[in-house]
């Protein structure tokens, strides 16, 4: 029976400084044992090195990391306890696909029938039994891609690192391999920790999501608060398919309502009202493309306004309509035979109820 | 069967063999007509030192001379010897150097210079320097083994010493040759491999052997193979160092043509050395070659 072995990973202002740039700038993360945890964000926010420092491939400028209550800082890859999977495999070119998985435990010492046991056993559940004799050469990307993840599997570590491990397969061999590493995680409950630009990945593998911007922590939660209660506008903007959209309101001279820069009057939400709208300032505000809909009164708590239909791209269960609302560009999720045309004025609903407040300066939500 | 080229096709061709012909002529001119000139003269009598004996044709009585010809077989024997020490020995000396210079190190110029003087420097050169280095009563070497309190060497003056002095002069001035190769080839090798080693639980010894000393096969073997010609060839340095001696100790094929066609001035039976010479080297190479015709993992990543 094999034992369930995992570890939390605790992140302490961490900070990482590559000569006098500095790339991180304190972040605090906490994974739970078997939590699969997302870091995302656009090029250059920081998760590789992030991920690459609890893997030890980076040394930690500041702060801690601990893996299973150890502080690891100062140990070896090789003695952190956990597997990588890179984000071009790195396979060893010149092994066979058995001597590839088998390499982890060989160096650690395991006799060949161990080594046999498990790598049968992880090829199995990978379905890449009949590649064992294969080179990584003479494989296909997606099959590369099942070795590397075998590789790591075998070795049974307490957390697996994931680096961008899809970013080099089609979109339909990506769907694919997503899933089986979402069954992975379920098989195995180990701690994953997983690295990709991709929101969509972010979305549907991860139980918590962190989404980083500049070496900094724009906010750590479930993928349903990332969707539906973005910390920051930047959250907003940056999770989301297609991507929320924005428009700069001003808050009327009592607080309780916004004003479009057409006129277009939209009500504040109960919670937000309290919180304190200033009265007179302006605030971005951000509709999901689901909260714009073709038709009057088709939200609960909708604002009806006019809008021009710039483009049209119709998606065969839905098609996305780029909107001018107002002076503001926004998206929305139209039926598919809406029989609408570019350059048509249409009647669309406002989601006002399900609006998101950002404050214009800081980028933070108001929370409602 | 030739499927029938269009007008552009055949245009496009003829500007190929017009684009060539340059290249072709002047290989002509300087490889292949030397050649040719070669071999018909190692079947001749032909002696600037008799110049009245004309130039006949002798058909292979050069080539039987040479099979019976002690110094021939000795000579080749000298040739084999360096090769067999120094073109291993400057390869590994090479990958020593490599691995040395792949280091991140902050500032690169010292290091690659390093690699590049020797390389640069003459052979010649490099066997006078040595020839002093290992002299009898100012070398350095000498003056070394004093200071450690042994006795000097004769070094250049008895067969053993003379031979293990020119293989160091040797090893030292070619190796830069094979470092160069081997650090184009350590730059080839992927860094994520190392992590993924790293991460596995590899030690930086368990690397090398694991990962950088297969990965860089298809460079040690051009690096062999490059040094193997060249060592075949082995002139300079001996010339400069001992000319050969004590006797005909450490001289080489190369050395003994010299001797037979610019001393002695006998054309005719030098050029049979030298196609001799030819010959084995092609042979050596084109085993070299198919070896690493075979192998699967040469020149693929």
């Amino acid at each position: 029976m094999r034992e369930r072995r995992v570890a939390a990973v605790t992140i302490r202002k961490v900070r990482k400084v590559f000569g006098k740039v500095e790339v991180i700038h304190g972040v605090d993360l906490t994974f739970q044992d078997g939590e699969f945890v997302v870091l995302v964000g656009p090029s250059g926010c920081g998760k590789s090195t992030l991920l690459r420092m609890i893997a030890g491939l980076e040394s930690v400028t500041d702060g801690e990391i601990d893996i299973g209550g150890v502080v690891v800082n100062d140990l070896a890859p090789r003695d952190r306890d956990i597997a990588m999977v890179f984000q071009d495999y790195a396979l060893y070119p010149h092994k066979s696909v058995y001597d590839n998985m088998g390499f982890g435990l060989k160096m650690r010492g395991a006799s060949p029938s161990e080594i046999a046991d498990r790598v049968k056993e992880a090829a199995d559940v990978l379905q890449i039994g009949h590649l064992l004799d294969r080179r990584p050469g003479q494989l296909s990307g997606g099959q590369r891609q099942r070795v590397a993840m075998g590789r790591a599997i075998v070795r049974r570590p307490r957390v697996f690192l994931f680096d961008e491990p899809l970013s080099n397969l089609d979109a339909q061999l990506r769907a694919e391999v997503r899933i089986e590493i979402k069954k992975l995680h379920q098989r195995f409950g180990t701690t994953i920790v997983y690295v990709t630009h991709d929101q969509v990945e972010a979305m549907t593998l991860a139980d918590r999501i962190a989404v980083l911007r500049g070496g900094v922590l724009e906010q750590f939660a479930t993928p349903d608060d990332i969707y539906n209660k973005p910390a920051s506008k930047f959250v907003a903007g940056f999770m989301g398919s297609p991507p929320m959209s924005f428009a700069r309101l001003t808050a009327s001279a009592d607080g309780k309502t916004l004003a479009m820069p057409s006129g277009t009057v939209l009500p504040a939400r109960g919670g937000l009202v309290m919180g304190g709208l200033s009265g007179g300032k302006s605030y971005d505000a951000g509709f999901r493309p689901e909260h714009v809909k073709l038709g009057a009164d088709a939200l609960p708590g909708a604002v009806n306004t006019t809008a021009r239909v710039e483009i049209l791209e119709p998606l065969g269960a839905e098609t996305l309509a780029l909107l001018t609302v107002g002076g503001a560009v926004l998206t929305g999720r139209f039926p598919p035979q809406a029989g609408v045309k570019s350059g048509d004025e249409v009647t669309i609903s406002l989601g006002a109820a399900d609006m998101h407040l950002f404050d214009t300066e800081t980028g933070r939500a108001l929370v409602a | 069967m030739t499927a029938k080229l269009s007008s552009l096709e055949r245009s496009e061709r003829r500007l190929g063999i017009a684009l060539l012909a340059p290249a072709f002529a002047l290989l002509a001119g300087v490889v292949l007509y030397p050649i040719f000139t070669l071999i018909r003269t190692s079947f001749s009598e032909n002696k600037l030192t008799e110049p009245w004996l004309a130039k006949p044709w002798i058909g292979f009585e050069n080539y039987a001379k040479a099979m019976g010809d002690e110094r021939l077989w000795e000579a080749t024997w000298h040739t084999l010897l360096y090769v067999i020490v120094t073109v291993p020995g400057a390869v590994a000396l090479g990958l020593g150097l490599a691995l040395l210079a792949n280091q991140p190190f902050r500032v690169k110029w010292p290091v690659r210079l390093g690699l590049l003087l020797p390389w640069a420097l003459p052979l010649v050169f490099a066997g006078l320097i040595f020839r002093w280095f290992f002299e009898y009563q100012q070398g350095l070497v000498n003056n070394a083994l004093i200071w450690i309190g042994l006795s000097p060497v004769n070094w250049l003056t008895q067969e053993g010493p003379a031979f293990f002095a020119i293989c160091v002069a040797i090893i030292w001035k070619t190796s830069s040759f094979a470092a160069l190769v081997l650090l184009a080839g350590l730059q080839t090798i992927p860094k994520s491999l190392y992590e993924a080693a790293e991460v596995d639980g590899a030690s930086k010894w368990q690397q090398f052997w694991e990962i950088t000393l297969p990965m860089l096969k298809p460079a040690i073997i051009v690096a062999l193979i490059f040094r193997t010609i060249t060592a075949i060839q082995t002139f300079d340095i001996p010339k400069a160092m001992t000319d050969g001696g004590p006797g005909n100790a450490t001289e080489t094929l190369a050395m003994y043509i010299h001797k037979t066609t610019i001393d002695s001035l006998d054309f005719g039976y030098g050029s049979t050395l030298a196609v001799l010479m030819f010959i084995a080297s092609a042979i050596l190479t084109s085993i070299y070659l198919r070896h690493t015709r075979r192998d699967p993992s040469a020149g693929r990543h």
